[in-house]
């Protein structure tokens, strides 16, 4: 008995810890939404609190000028794309510096951390030639490729990191079997690995939803302009119409926290089942 | 791990496309943007070769100094501030059964927004009409009435605390990843033995979510390198540099004042400050980290 | 297979053979602002291709310091738009001295552009002796007050600094701030009261001769001007109420600041006059405009800054030169039109430096506007102007003046230790030849 009371406290005290936490990460939101229902005039009087009266207006009005519609399915493709060619080199790179360490791999490590180090101020117009050169400016295949790149050093070390941790002994049994490095990687490796691809995945979707630098430099023609890019031209365009720049930035936001949720559950189980347990 | 060992030439093949794709959009034109801190290019127009003139000016210029003094802070901060409340955030919540999703989401949020977005929302918080400054004049404390953003005392550490706030959710989605691959067994003999909380994570979390750990301590010494984007967006490096970080610089220099020449020479100092970075990190793994 | 490649090489030799007989298209990137674009587009854009059928302009509206980034980035390389718009003449040097401007000499003359134009306007876009670009806005600054505020309270109009000083003392007697404004969401903001305190102070005779080095930026003239505008900002907060609040406030901030009575006046430049007119305009006070004061015995009379707001060019890798330059042409012939746009702006944009004569001034223009345009028009034509920093500063000296006047307001450096460190930027921006036309002073 005297075990399970301490334990509650123990538990309350972790409750109270976390919903602090939580509310220093959310409250500031609480401003994005009430602003994005909030009518325009209402600002002045009351800033901070909940708005007088709920107009959904601002979103609509903000779904028209932003052409969300035509600019939602960009960011859809372009995260699409990135999110797949990206996890498929880093996979195979991570894979690769944790489990077969070839002989100077790392060097490859130290290259990918000087390059994850490198502002993109320093090499955006040089880079910018290089695509209009080989005809790549205003495609999307193009910052699919630019985003693969900027993700994937970052992705490649986290999924590094956890493969590290996946036991020898698998590997060894599997080479006994007579698998070759392939095997080892597409049946051994990336079955264990899951809850990092999702990890992986979900931190290369959100850099490449809210990527507006390369976008904006790289695509110049409407029609294939991602969101973030609009959001931005809101920011310039409405300067101090915060309800419409709220409307705007939770319609930006809601999808990838529907995408959130619904892999949260994933991340958790499936995580004790397979290899891992000693 | 010796039995990988024989086939080295295979274990390139997996590292190929990531480097050729990064070599290919990020090294080669960042090399090509080097070569030029040699010269005076403006950005457009000829290119006169001019020695080590820009290495000269960089040695005298004292807000680069400020801006690396910056950067190293803004690392310190990060090294300690996020990763302190991720790391407990995480271990709370491995310890409950009830509201994890809520938690998880929660911490995640800032994260899921641009950086856009959550400058504005902090920008509007702490503006002096708007935001909180109205509302601290109205109650009396004048002292809190003024945004941060705008005193030189305060400006680098409010940025930092915005991106600090955007990002340590990240941190704990990390060190979940990590939590979750150790075996609940160790734990469970851990409690028959009567660990508290605090040696359970001493004892049991820290050493195995080590390489997770030290993945994120690099990431954040990597990444508070080129931060640039919460600068440029809250401050633009102001008031009178007080905020001024690397990159920040270096983009004022090439886009502002078009000295592309002097920009690159910040970028090759920069480079150099990256290799001791991991000159660090080879010790480190000297040392036995599993960097 | 064959069928389709077929149908798609027909499909596309018939579109070619259909745009041979369409209009050619004429591109032009231009500073997007919600109120503004669609004026453009339709006093602008589709005013000129319904006024010929050879080219078709197609204006591409992005938010300025993208824009600047971005076809900057395209012009290096060889592409970008065919009208080349930039924010003031230090851009257009960059642009002329890489050859990427399409030299105006031969149309100027062919179409008597010279004749046409304001002559120091013109000769702002002389380069090397050649045309390379014409002012889109060219703009000065002002001081605004409210004349219902100033006269219930028997206020006077500023036109001496002990006058400022006086009037300042008692406005903030009755808890408002002196002057509304701020930097928030535009840095360079600072420039603009730099300027005034240069000229109004030192005068305009002194920074030109320190602008065609004759004279040092070391001179205690303009030590006193910085002191002067360093005490006002930082001791007094006369701006906003203090420097914190001038950096956390933007454009529609200090609008709304001074249409509330948050502020009795207001310092800022001519490209305000719609905003002016749609903020306190709209309110029940009524606002008045007076030149800045005076702030010493060297800068008496009453002088108006002078300056280029954007600028067009040619961009000489451009696709359609030639429709490029029937634009350009079409804005220099076409007075009433551009009058028109100007006159929807309240003659804050779009304000091509056309010699106007008391009779072009439109009347269904804001009273305070026009009687500022024909004030304008004489003083400046008398020779009384002064310069604006981002029209006649070359571009490193340029950001100097207003990124750096950050650190002289925090205390962290001497206004003398300041200009000392801009004279050497404007050694060497002499040496490496980036100084700008400045129009010769009489």
């Amino acid at each position: 008995m005297i075990v399970a009371k301490y334990r509650s406290r123990e538990v309350i005290s972790n409750y109270i810890i976390l919903i602090i936490f939580a509310l220093i990460a959310i409250l500031p939101l609480a401003v994005l939404i009430f602003n994005s229902i909030k009518p325009q005039m209402e600002f002045g009087v009351n800033p901070l609190g909940p708005p007088s009266e709920i107009r959904f207006e601002n979103f609509s009005e903000a779904w028209v000028k932003g052409e969300y519609a035509k600019v939602f399915f960009n960011s859809l493709k372009l995260v699409a794309g990135s999110v797949l060619l990206c996890l498929a080199v880093s996979l195979a790179a991570g894979f690769s510096l944790a489990k077969l360490n070839p002989k100077g791999s790392a060097i490859i490590a130290v290259y990918l951390l000087v390059g994850i180090s490198i502002p993109a101020q320093l090499y955006i117009v040089p880079l910018f030639l290089l695509w209009k050169e080989i005809h790549l400016l205003n495609t999307h295949i193009g910052l699919i490729i630019i985003y693969t790149a900027l993700n994937a050093p970052f992705a490649t070390f986290l999924i590094r990191s956890y493969m590290i941790r996946l036991p020898d002994e698998l590997f060894e049994a599997a080479r006994l079997d007579g698998a070759n490095t392939f095997q080892l990687f597409f049946r051994v490796a990336l079955p264990l690995s899951w809850p990092v691809i999702l990890t992986a995945g979900l931190i290369i979707a959100l850099a490449v939803w809210n990527e507006f630098l390369f976008a904006l430099t790289f695509i110049s023609e409407e029609g294939f302009k991602p969101m973030a890019t609009i959001l931005f031209a809101f920011q310039w365009r409405f300067e101090n119409n915060y309800a419409l720049q709220s409307a705007s930035a939770i319609m930006m936001v809601a999808p990838v926290a529907i995408l959130f949720m619904l892999f949260q559950r994933r991340f958790i189980s499936g995580l004790t089942s397979g290899g891992l347990k000693g | 791990m010796k039995i990988f060992s024989n086939k080295n030439f295979v274990a390139w093949y997996f590292v190929f496309p990531v480097a050729f794709i990064h070599l290919f959009v990020i090294g080669i034109p960042s090399l090509a943007s080097l070569a030029l801190c040699l010269t005076d290019w403006r950005g457009l127009g000829e290119i006169n070769y001019i020695g080590f003139e820009n290495f000269i000016e960089l040695f005298d210029d004292r807000y680069l100094k400020k801006a690396i003094i910056n950067n190293v802070i803004w690392t310190i901060a990060f090294l300690t501030v996020p990763v302190g409340i991720a790391l407990t955030c995480a271990y709370l919540l491995t310890g409950i059964k009830r509201g994890q999703m809520f938690f998880r989401l929660a911490f995640f949020f800032p994260y899921m927004l641009a950086s856009v977005i959550n400058c504005q929302i902090w920008k509007y918080l702490f503006h002096p009409i708007h935001g909180l400054g109205g509302f601290f004049e109205r109650i009396g404390w004048d002292f809190l009435a003024v945004s941060p953003f705008t005193m030189k005392s305060t400006s680098l550490f409010a940025v930092a605390f915005v991106d600090g706030w955007h990002f340590w959710g990240f941190l704990v989605v990390i060190y979940l990843t990590g939590m979750y691959q150790v075996d609940n067994h160790l734990y469970e003999a851990a409690d028959i033995e009567g660990a508290t909380k605090f040696q359970k994570f001493r004892y049991i979390t820290l050493p195995m979510i080590r390489p997770v750990f030290v993945f994120s301590i690099m990431i954040i010494i990597i990444w508070s390198v080129p931060v640039f984007d919460y600068v440029y967006i809250l401050t633009g490096g102001g008031p009178a540099y007080s905020s001024e970080v690397i990159a920040n610089y270096m983009y004022s220099q090439a886009f502002e004042r078009f000295d592309v020449g002097y920009s690159s020479a910040i970028g090759t100092l920069m480079f150099f400050y990256v290799m001791i970075i991991v000159a660090l990190f080879g010790l480190f793994r000297k040392a036995g980290w599993d960097i | 297979m064959i069928r389709t490649i077929i149908s798609f090489a027909s499909v596309i030799i018939l579109s070619t053979s259909f745009s041979a007989l369409a209009k050619t298209k004429v591109t032009w990137s231009m500073e997007s602002n919600a109120d503004r674009d669609p004026i453009m587009i339709e006093k602008l854009q589709n005013a000129y291709n319904n006024s010929q059928d050879n080219h078709e302009l197609v204006i591409e509206f992005e938010d300025n310091e993208t824009r600047l980034t971005s076809m900057r980035t395209a012009m290096i390389g060889g592409m970008g738009p065919d009208i080349v718009e930039t924010p003031g003449p230090s851009y257009v040097k960059e642009y002329h001295a890489a050859g990427m401007l399409e030299n105006l000499d031969s149309y100027a003359a062919e179409f008597g552009w010279k004749d046409k134009m304001i002559p120091w306007a013109y000769s702002s876009g002389v380069f090397e002796g050649s045309l390379y670009a014409i002012p889109k806005t060219h703009e000065s600054m002002v001081m605004l007050y409210n004349k219902t505020l100033f006269e219930e309270n028997n206020w006077k109009v500023p036109t001496t600094l002990e006058e400022l000083e006086d009037v300042a003392g008692k406005i903030k007697a009755k808890g408002m701030n002196v002057f509304s404004y701020g930097s928030d969401g535009w840095q360079p903001t600072h420039e603009h009261l730099v300027g005034i305190y240069l000229n109004n102070y030192a005068g305009p005779q002194a920074v030109y001769e320190a602008i065609i080095g004759e004279r040092e930026w070391t001179d205690p003239v303009f030590v006193e001007a910085l002191e002067l505008l360093k005490k006002h900002m930082v001791d007094e907060g006369y701006w906003s109420g203090s420097l914190e609040n001038y950096y956390a406030i933007g454009w529609d901030d200090f609008h709304a600041q001074f249409a509330n009575r948050g502020a009795a006046m207001m310092t800022i430049g001519t490209w305000t006059f719609q905003a002016t007119q749609l903020g306190i305009g709209a309110s029940d006070d009524e606002w008045g405009w007076a030149p800045l004061p005076s702030l010493s015995s060297q800068s008496p009379d009453p002088n108006f800054m002078i300056a280029i707001g954007t600028t067009m060019s040619v961009n000489a890798n451009g696709k359609n030169k030639d429709g490029a330059i029937d634009v350009l042409n079409w804005i220099m012939s076409n007075k009433d039109k551009v009058l028109d746009i100007a006159k929807d702006f309240q003659f804050g944009e779009m304000v091509v430096p056309l010699t106007l004569s008391s009779s072009d001034i439109p009347t269904d223009i804001a009273p305070q506007v026009q009687d500022y345009l024909s004030e304008y028009a004489r003083i400046t034509g008398e020779g009384n102007y002064g310069y604006c920093t981002w029209t006649f500063w070359p571009a490193d000296p340029g950001v100097h003046i207003w990124k750096d006047m950050e650190v002289v307001w925090a205390g962290d450096i001497s206004v003398e230790d300041f200009l000392y460190d801009h004279q050497k930027m404007w050694d060497k921006a002499r040496k490496n030849g980036d100084t700008l036309p400045v129009p010769l002073r009489n």
